[in-house]
């Protein structure tokens, strides 16, 4: 697999600027732009990393550059979101995607652990679905609050949830905005500033649990996040990541966009 | 439980310029009784009032949030109840998912001529939060 993705990327060099992946180096991973002469043997697919923010970055950095990634299912989805929402020129950028490992999928409870547009591997099952989303209508509200209390009072504020988060990239965040969350309080007050960002989450989630690795807390987010994602397929028939031609409903008119129930 | 000791509920009411705050408006005008517990907080449009306006109305202790504009089809700026007609839906639903009774928030269109309703819609509203108890009880029990 990996060598596979390694030649492929070493036949698309020559007709970039650069392909972004992952590189192994002095024993730890990390994002790295290859360029033409670099050695593609360090290049690396996992840990899984969230490299459409890299691209979204040297997009707008440098208005004429064209670059490639390697990209996951997870990574497709946050390109077609990321497009609609003019973080990413879709003229300038290649998907060289590859299917994650059947074993990927279960982990990260993945429906669509292989991109569309897919250049190597095979698509491997669909992953569960978390088991606590699947119970969760049956949770009664206090059992929920308590859960929640709980796992929210472990949060440190690091912020780590939103700067990994590929959807992510409001020059103004909310979740900063001492209107709505007061400065200095640890944990955050129950349940404002987890709730900000679950509502942001909404119409943008694209479930590559990135959030949830990151964040050393382990707060199990995406819990909340699925909800949202469920809510927002049930009431406005939109799934974030699924079709790049779909435009986000929430800003939408009522004729554009109607309320399914 | 005597009068003197009832629950009496905070209820923070976002009402649009242009439809509901009007009708609120004249309902004092026909002097209709309306609920003392209502804090009305005017805003241009219901699509104005963000998801974090209703939560921090919740954490400074408002025991129910009401949020209220024009009927779909009559708003000021053509469709700017859409959005608040797609947002609170998931706001209430989210409320519910750490464990917030949903019933705590409610959407309601009232226009400027419908005073009665006006007052129909917050007395009902008030009544319900009167029966859920104080929202403190509920988060820091």
């Amino acid at each position: 697999m990996i060598q596979e993705i390694r030649k492929a990327v070493a036949e698309r060099l020559d007709s970039r600027d650069g392909i972004v992946a992952l590189r192994r180096r002095n024993g730890g991973v990390a994002p790295y732009l290859f360029q033409k002469g670099d050695d593609l043997s360090e290049l690396e697919i996992s840990p899984k990393y969230p490299l459409m923010t890299l691209v979204s970055r040297l997009h707008k950095a440098f208005p004429a550059i064209r670059l490639g990634v390697v990209a996951r299912g997870c990574d497709e989805r946050a390109y077609i979101e990321m497009v609609k929402r003019n973080q990413i020129d879709p003229a300038r950028l290649d998907l060289i995607g590859f299917a994650c490992s059947a074993e990927d999928a279960r982990a990260c409870y993945c429906r669509e652990p292989s991109p569309k547009h897919l250049v190597v591997g095979t698509p491997p099952a669909s992953g569960p679905d978390n088991p606590l989303v699947a119970k969760y209508n049956s949770l009664p509200l206090p059992e929920r609050r308590s859960f929640w209390k709980k796992q929210f009072s472990k949060c440190i504020k690091c912020y780590g949830c939103r700067n990994i988060c590929p959807e992510c990239f409001c020059e103004a965040c909310a979740m900063e905005d001492m209107a709505w969350v007061e400065p200095g309080l640890l944990a955050p007050p129950f349940p404002t500033f987890h709730m900000i960002r679950a509502m942001h989450m909404a119409s943008r989630c694209i479930a590559c649990r990135e959030c949830e690795h990151t964040c050393p807390a382990h707060i199990p987010l995406t819990v909340l996040y699925d909800l949202m994602r469920r809510d927002i397929g049930d009431l406005l028939g939109y799934i974030p990541g699924a079709d790049l031609e779909a435009q986000p409903p929430l800003s939408l008119s009522l004729e554009q966009a109607p309320l399914r129930k | 439980m005597s009068a003197a000791t009832e629950f009496d509920p905070k209820i923070v009411a976002f009402m649009c310029n242009w439809c509901t705050y009007a009708g609120a408006d004249n309902a004092g005008v026909a002097r209709l009784e309306s609920p003392h517990n209502i804090l009305a907080v005017r805003v241009m449009c219901s699509g104005r009032v963000s998801p974090e306006m209703v939560m921090r109305a919740f954490r400074s202790g408002a025991d129910g949030v009401l949020v209220m504009g024009c009927h779909i089809g009559d708003c000021h700026y053509a469709a700017g109840n859409h959005r608040t007609a797609k947002r609170m839906p998931l706001l209430r639903n989210l409320l519910g998912y750490v464990g917030i009774n949903p019933e705590r928030m409610e959407l309601a269109w009232v226009s400027a001529g419908e005073a009665p309703r006006f007052v129909e819609v917050t007395k009902a509203f008030a009544q319900k939060i009167r029966n859920l108890g104080p929202l403190a009880q509920e988060v820091t029990e």
